[in-house]
């Protein structure tokens, strides 16, 4: 027995000193956190207040961005972040949540471990190979898809039909290569959650004579969905962030694109790419457009987290509650 | 911080390495032998990144550490102001708003080499040497020509066969000494161009894809059938790019080579701080597009810059170099650098300025 064989309760005070500088040490961790976060926002506010005071909301919902004449408006930037990040999601996470469904539940056990190794050695790419990878074959390659693509949904509005006008780079580029760099996250957390679900469930709705997918559907999906729901913010977390392989595959155009396949730019990218060498006015404009991205990562949370709570009401033990994955990542 | 600027600096060395510099060409300075050893950092121009990761090779041998950090003119200088680097490379002359950040410190700029921007295009079946005039390129990097067979190219090109494609114009989507150049350039020929547009780092270009750096702008051009955009020689040169002769101001057309890149020297008028501008030189052979570098350093950077004595000697040391042994390595011999290097009279003022460093009011001399 551990402690001599007597209770915790019969030892002395000094005895339970470690158990007190864990909870101090973890508890001015976990306050230093929150205390970073908070100075990032007051720091972001301070520093971008004169963009503000000059441009007011016309910042984030009107669009010119010439730095030469210090206009900075940066709708642009807001709704290039907003469309890549979608197209991620997109086609990200369906094909993430498949792998890691296949991964749990149909793949041969002894195959496992090395394909879930594959994955998340996605992880390990630096991004710049993705750009690069991006504007030397992806771009090119999907030309005459995408041309194909917005010929057939023309439509569609904003599907841009007309091709002729098809960019090298644009949204859609960024956003396929945003989905392969957030797969590997959202596919390494799903496969976590999917393996908790206890495999009473499963055999329970196989001895109700459910095939494998309705096994899936009804059993495993319903009790895993909060925790793919978190995996995925995380992902988005990364998608709204990323700079390099954006900067290099959108086009860096300071304006709202006209279609999907059309070139525009993104917060995070713009700040990649002008921070260096700004300096008043301009400076506090990428400082604003820092908050914009910041207030906007936050939002998102929050509303994924009140969409978690929900579908995981009446649930008695989720396996793995999304936010709380998501408290530790995106912002 | 430091860490990743070191990391940063090693990658770029590597790069460098590699690439536009592997064929090393002068022999290492082997000064005096001496233990003498310092670190001195740097930072700036990415246009002329390939001659300081030569340059720093070259010389640590001699005990002497150049930490070059590529990310571009201006940054270059805002850590020259913040004392954090030792000196900064920078594309065009420092200007009036540049010198009055650093608050009445003396400051010195020394022109070290000069390089030619091409207009690169990616045009299968058309070789270097599509013929161009400067109001011609005003007109394609503002999108008023949008095909490459437009009769306004075709009627300077007779001969050659242009395809119909569509012009993807490719510039600098980062705040960049190029661009500034270019765009001077543009400003010079094209009213135009110097009313709606300008001249900057950063300007609002009205079609196009940007890419950021050199390398960003070389490697979009490289992926894009009909591409054209303005990339520095020694990037051109490392990815096989064809690139236009272009006219200059005497009406010769003037490929961009070392020969007609030194031209842009001659005819010009040197001011007292040395700041010269080799754009759209006067030169009847001269390339027009030519970009002057500039080390720039305090005058005195012990009181000024904070460096100590050793680290003043070193800095010295490496301009010592950079303006003698240091300009044998740019030229137009396989394994040369290709940049222009000084022509006698520039480097003789040069010297004569480098004999005005001190440390402490102490000449370093």
């Amino acid at each position: 027995m551990v402690g001599g064989g007597r209770s915790v309760l019969e030892r002395s005070p000094l005895h339970r000193l470690p158990d007190r500088l864990l909870k101090w040490g973890l508890t001015g961790l976990a306050v230093a956190i929150l205390a970073l976060i908070a100075y990032f926002f007051i720091r972001l506010i301070g520093q971008s207040s004169s963009t503000f005071n000059q441009f007011g909301l016309n910042f984030v919902f009107s669009n010119h961005w010439a730095p030469q004449a210090n206009i900075y408006k940066a709708a642009a930037m807001l709704v290039g972040t907003l469309i890549t990040s979608a197209t991620a999601m997109l086609v990200g996470v369906p094909v993430a949540v498949a792998t890691a469904l296949y991964l749990t539940e149909i793949c041969p056990r002894r195959a496992r471990t090395p394909l879930s190794l594959l994955v998340d050695l996605l992880a390990a790419v630096p991004s710049v190979v993705y750009g690069l990878w991006g504007v030397f074959f992806l771009g090119p390659k999907l030309e005459g898809a995408e041309r194909w693509f917005a010929n057939t949904f023309s439509f569609i509005p904003w599907f841009g039909g007309g091709a002729s006008t098809i960019a090298p780079t644009n949204y859609f580029i960024a956003g396929l290569i945003l989905a392969i760099m957030i797969l590997p996250i959202v596919s390494a957390i799903s496969r976590e959650v999917l393996s908790t679900v206890p495999s009473e469930h499963r055999e329970a709705s196989l001895a109700l004579g459910a095939t494998r997918w309705e096994m899936i559907r009804t059993a495993v999906l319903p009790e895993a969905r909060p925790g793919i729901v978190g995996a995925s913010m995380l992902g988005l977390g990364r998608a709204l962030g990323e700079t390099i392989a954006v900067v290099l595959v959108i086009g860096d155009a300071p304006d709202i694109g006209k279609h999907w396949f059309d070139q525009g730019y993104t917060l995070a990218s713009v700040i990649a790419n002008e921070f260096g060498e700004a300096t008043g006015l301009h400076r506090s404009a990428l400082f604003a457009a820092g908050l914009v991205l910041f207030v906007l990562t936050l939002l998102v949370n929050i509303v994924a987290r009140m969409f978690v709570t929900r579908s995981a009401r009446g649930k008695p033990h989720p396996p793995l509650d999304g936010g709380q994955l998501m408290a530790g990542g995106v912002v | 911080m430091k860490l990743r600027r070191t990391s940063l600096v090693a990658v770029i060395a590597l790069a460098a390495a590699l690439g536009v510099a592997a064929c090393g060409s002068s022999s290492p300075s082997n000064a005096t032998g001496s233990s003498f050893s310092a670190t001195i950092d740097g930072s700036g121009s990415t246009s002329a990144a390939p001659i300081y990761a030569q340059w720093t090779l070259n010389e640590k041998s001699s005990g002497l550490t150049v930490n070059y950090l590529a990310d571009g003119s201006g940054a270059g200088v805002t850590n020259l102001v913040a004392k954090t680097d030792a000196f900064a490379g920078d594309d065009p002359a420092l200007t009036p708003a540049d010198i009055a950040s650093f608050k009445g410190a003396p400051v010195l700029e020394f022109p070290v080499a000069a390089g030619a921007y091409t207009v690169s295009y990616n045009l299968p079946g058309v070789n270097s040497g599509l013929k161009l005039t400067g109001p011609v390129i005003a007109e394609i990097f503002s999108g008023k020509i949008t095909k490459w067979n437009n009769s306004a190219i075709t009627a300077l090109n007779p001969g050659v066969t242009l395809p119909s494609t569509a012009i993807s114009v490719i510039h600098r989507s980062d705040s960049a000494g190029t661009t500034a150049g270019f765009t001077k350039y543009l400003s010079d020929v094209s009213a135009t161009w110097k009313k709606t547009i300008g001249t900057g780092k950063l300007v609002t270009w009205p079609v196009g894809t940007g890419a950021p750096k050199n390398a960003g702008v070389a490697a979009a051009v490289k992926a894009t059938v009909g591409a054209v955009g303005y990339v520095e020689q020694a990037y051109a040169l490392e990815n096989n790019f064809t690139y236009a002769a272009i006219k200059n101001s005497a009406g010769n057309w003037e490929l961009p080579t070392i020969a007609s890149t030194s031209a842009a020297f001659s005819g010009l008028a040197v001011p007292a701080d040395l700041g010269v501008s080799t754009i759209n030189s006067p030169d009847p052979q001269a390339y027009p597009i030519v970009s002057q570098t500039f080390l720039d350093v305090y005058q005195d950077p012990c009181k000024d810059g904070g460096l100590n004595a050793n680290e003043a000697k070193g800095l010295y040391d490496f301009l010592t170099y950079a303006l003698n042994a240091g300009q044998k390595t740019m030229g137009s011999a396989s394994g040369d650098l290709p940049y222009a290097p000084l022509p006698a009279a520039l480097q003789a003022k040069d010297e004569a300025q480098l004999a005005t460093m001190t440390c402490n009011g102490k000449s370093l001399a």
